[in-house]
Formats: C-alpha cells, structure tokens, sequence
C-alpha cells in the first residue's frame, strides 16, 4: 500500500517537474520555427505589429510565391540535389570500398593508412582552404558539381571510412571464410555479400553526412561564383542581401530553403533519430 | 595458401582503398601541406612561384590590431559555449530520460533546428535580435522592461552572449542524443543496487550517472570544441564578424583574408594558427578527460 502510494507520487512528480521542464523549453525552442513559418505568410507590415500571431487580414501567400520566382528556386533546388547526389555518391561507394579493402587487408601498411585518415578527421577545412580553391581554379573546377562535391569528398571520406571501417570489422570473419571456400573472389564478395550489408551504416553516414552537405554554406561560397550555379543556402545569401528591407521575402525564402529537409526530416523523424544516436556510439 | 597468392590479395585490396585514397590526398592533404608551405611565401594566390620569406606572415598577422580580438573572442565562445552547451544538453537529456513518454516528441523538437542550414538559423535570428523590429524587444518592451530591449548583435559586450545563444540553440539537439544513447546503455541494475543501498537521487547521479556517462561526455567535449574552433556559416551569417571585430573569430578572418581582402599568405599563415591550436587543444582535452575516465573506472 504504501510502495504504491510512492509510486504514485512518483508517477506525480515525473509528470509535473519533467514534463513542465521539458515543455517550457520545448515552446522556447519552437518559437523562433513558428515564428518563421508564420512571417513567412504575412505583410510585413503585420510581421511587426503582430509578430506571433496571424489571421486572415494579415495573410498572404505572396512572399512565398515571389521568393520562389526570384531565387529561382527549381534550379537551385537541383543545383543542390546534384551536389548532394554526386558527393554522397562518392562518399559511399569509394568510403566502402576503402573501408573494406582496409578491413580485409589485416596488414601493417593498411594499418598505418587507416591511422593517418583517423589523424586528418580531426583537422580543419580552413587548414586546406585557399590552396584548394586556387587548385580548383587551375582545374576549371569551379562552378561545376564535380569540383564542389570533390571538395566535400576529400573532406568527408576519411570519417566516412572510419565508420564503415569499424561496421566491417564487427562482421564476424566466418562469413569471409565461407565465401573463400565456394571460390568467392574479393570484388564478388565485396558486391554481393558485404555491400549489402552495409544498409544501416550508409544509412547513418547518409544522415550525419548528407544533411551537412546539403546545408553547408562555406564550401558553396568558395566553390560557386555563379549565381545560376549557386545552391539554396548560397542563393539565399545573395537574396536576403539585397532585399533585407522586406523581412517578408527574407522569412519567405528561408522558409522555402529549410521545406525540404525539414519535411525529410519530420517523416523520417524515428530514423534519423536513431541514426544519429547510433552514429554517436561509434565516435 | 602461398606467398605470391597472398601478394595478389593484398593488391586487390590496395585497389579498393586507390579511389578514396586519391580523392583524400589530392582534394584534401596536398592542399594541406601546400598550406603549410606557402605560408612562408610571399604567395599572391595565383603564381605558381613565390618566394621565401620565413616567419613574416606569421608576424604580419599576430602584429595586425585585430589579433588579440579574434583570439580573445575565439577562446571566450569556447569558454562559455562548451561547459554551457554540454551541462543544457545533459540537463535536457535525463528529463527526456525520466518521463519515458513522449520521448521522441522531445528528442524531435530540440532536435528540429539542427536540421536546418545554418545560414537559415543566421538569418532567422537576426531578425529575431533585431533592435526596432526583432520579437525579443518587443517582448521585453510590451511587458514594460524597455531597459532589457537592448541592441543584442550591435553591443560589442552583447554580441558574444547572443552569438553563445544562438549556436546553443542551433546545436543543442545532437548533443542531447549523444547523450540519450549513453544514458540508454547504463544497465538499470546499477541504480536498482544503489537504490536498495537507499541513495538518495544526487548520489545516484553522482555515483552512477556521471560516472557511467564518462565516454559521451569525453565524445561531447571534444566534438563541439573541434566545431566550434572552426564554426565558420552561423557567425558569417549572424554578424560577419561585427561590430568592427567584436564576434570575429579565427575562422571567419581565414576566409575573410584569403577571399575578401585577398591576402592569401596571410589566410595561410592564420590557417596553420589555428590548425595548431585545434591540434593542441584536442591532445589537451584527450588527456584530461582520458584521465578522468580512468580515474572513475
């Protein structure tokens, strides 16, 4: 009887004390988003008489409407999508690749390669900065979704293959030595047998590293010259510095850059989630 | 299976590792050491030539007026953000760990504006600070507090604080999963034992939850001091440095000097500062908190 009494005020204090902690700080936190979404639909004028609140007299759909036309946002939506789809291409396949010819070498050489990619995680893009972009320039790699993706390749790679690395080795090595014995050969092995089992791990680096890419700004920045090349957080830039007098438009085409990962993002709530909790055991 | 054998296997495995390994050494690791190089030139940024003239860059750019500022500012954001930062986020993730219900509501929430780009989140709370317009002034002046409406991103002793903010609310979801899977993996046995041994809570967080936390404590510490040295999209969209140099970091003056006043040797010479500085304060952090972990276990 008087366990369960405890119980319950247990049960009491748990829905008062963490629940009022945790839903105060959780419309804090949402304020600045619901903030955004609404301005985004509203006169400017009524974005500073009324700022968190919006009815029918204030409502309007044309800053959405023309910060679509000026961005120009379909192609720098697919300017975006090809730099995404290019880079994490690479990241994936030659990640893997590497990760596995690395786990299944089990020799000193590999070894000390394995280390020395570890050593350059750590470092930073400013370090390799300028003298990349000159290179690129000799390249004629600027503007194009090649160079701006093998930009992130070169940076990203190494802490791609530190977790599939780590995600192979944890495959138990009886697998390999069934596959030796029915004359499975490295590549076929590789193909059929451990690319496959990969599914989670991509899944992973795909949200740590995709999201990342996709809203980076700094790489873009340095790499794109063009506006016509630009990606959305690059047009945005350019867009929000020469109309920053209609905050509008500027909460329009904020909202309208963010809609795509956030939309992502809230139907594959559960699994990015779990992705990044995951990906958080293996650092 | 014989030696000429095991040399073909070894190869094939070589050629795996050949396309990644091209794409790190050519698109990352040359430019690095061609970093280190150059900044004892007098490179233009465009010659292929340059000329020795050893450690003038580096004087050049400790001598320049901003100097002090942009490390001062550097080392202050890393000496407010983390501890704030990594004590928020630890905060946040055992009430989530406590009410178990509605868990991934939360764990949503404070995650959602990690997803955003930061150059959205620049711009979101630019306004937001804004002095005339932004929601945080008309806050404090509907309620009557006209004093606390005060020119958040345009004070040089306020910008920092509001940056610090700022960054926390960008970030603090990725932190608080860390730290959720760590809580996760603590057996519950070890409170059961401690709880029959009537702990009281503070001991059990003292006694069992720090301790047993030790290693995402040590992956927080170090993931958000390596971001935040060389966080460069939020401050360039939130102030660009301002006012003058007063949320200038060491980061946002590299790319300001190699692509905006195009002093590209100078951009180098402060590239390899900070580069020893984010390496020496990494092996600093991995002692200490090595260390620590060892003392607990």
């Amino acid at each position: 009887m008087k366990i369960s009494a405890q119980k319950q005020l247990h049960k009491l204090k748990i829905l008062l004390v963490n629940h009022g902690i945790l839903i105060l700080f959780a419309c804090l936190f949402l304020i600045p988003i619901w903030y955004t979404i609404i301005s985004a639909f509203k006169l400017d004028r009524f974005i500073f008489t009324q700022p968190l609140s919006i009815n029918a007299a204030s409502f309007t759909v044309s800053n959405i409407v023309r910060a679509f036309r000026i961005m120009n946002y379909p192609r720098m939506f697919f300017n975006s999508m090809m730099i995404l789809g290019i880079s994490c291409l690479m990241l994936i396949i030659f990640g893997s690749m590497a990760a596995y010819g690395i786990a299944m070498a089990r020799h000193k050489f590999f070894e000390r390669m394995y280390g020395f990619f570890i050593i350059l995680i750590t470092l930073p893009f400013q370090l390799a900065m300028v003298p990349l972009i000159s290179m690129l320039k000799n390249m004629n790699l600027i503007n194009t979704f090649l160079g701006t993706s093998l930009v992130y390749g070169g940076f990203y790679m190494s802490f791609v293959i530190f977790l599939y690395t780590g995600f192979i080795r944890s495959i138990p090595s009886e697998l390999e030595d069934a596959a030796r014995v029915d004359g499975c050969g490295l590549l076929k092995m590789y193909i059929y047998i451990y690319f496959p089992l990969l599914k989670t791990i991509t899944g992973v680096i795909l949200i740590l590293r995709g999201v990342a890419i996709w809203n980076d700004l700094l790489i873009p920045l340095i790499t794109i010259t063009r506006t016509a090349n630009a990606t959305l957080p690059l047009r945005l830039m350019s867009f929000v510095g020469s109309y920053y007098t209609s905050w509008g438009l500027v909460f329009g085409g904020t909202l309208l850059v963010s809609l795509p990962i956030l939309c992502i993002f809230l139907l594959l709530q559960r699994f990015f989630v779990k992705g990044i909790m995951s990906g958080a055991i293996k650092q | 299976m014989n030696s000429s054998s095991s040399r073909v296997r070894l190869l094939q495995c070589f050629a795996f590792c050949l396309p990644a390994a091209i794409i790190i050494f050519i698109f990352f690791f040359v430019p690095m050491v061609r970093s280190l190089q150059l900044s004892f030139t007098d490179w233009d940024g465009i010659s292929l030539t340059s000329q020795w003239v050893g450690l003038d860059n580096f004087r050049t750019v400790i001598s320049h007026r901003s100097f002090n500022q942009i490390v001062r500012n550097t080392i202050y954001l890393m000496v407010i953000y983390i501890p704030l930062l990594n004590v928020f986020a630890l905060f946040i993730a055992i009430q989530i760990y406590e009410v178990k219900n509605l868990g991934n509501l939360y764990k949503t929430v404070f995650f959602l504006p990690n997803m955003l780009s930061m150059t959205v989140v620049g711009f979101i709370w630019k306004l937001i600070f804004s002095f005339h317009n932004g929601i945080i002034n008309k806050f404090f002046r509907t309620v009557g507090l006209n004093a606390l409406a005060n020119d958040w991103l345009g004070d040089p002793s306020l910008v920092l604080p509001s940056m610090t903010m700022t960054i926390i609310w960008y970030a603090l979801g990725y932190y608080v999963l860390i730290y959720l899977s760590g809580l996760y993996n603590i057996p519950v046995e070890l409170y059961e034992a401690t709880e029959v041994e009537g702990a009281s809570s503070r001991q059990k967080f003292v006694n069992v939850t720090i301790p047993m936390l030790a290693p995402a404590i040590t992956i927080n510490i170090i993931l958000s001091t390596i971001g935040l040295i060389t966080l460069f999209d939020l401050p360039f969209v939130l102030t660009g440095g301002g006012p003058g140099y007063n949320s200038q970091t060491i980061a946002l003056q590299i790319y300001y000097l190699g692509f905006v006043t195009l002093q590209p040797k100078l951009a180098l010479a402060l590239a390899v500062i900070l580069g020893i500085f984010a390496i020496l304060i990494i092996i600093v952090l991995m002692k200490i908190l090595r260390k620590r972990e060892e003392n607990i276990l």
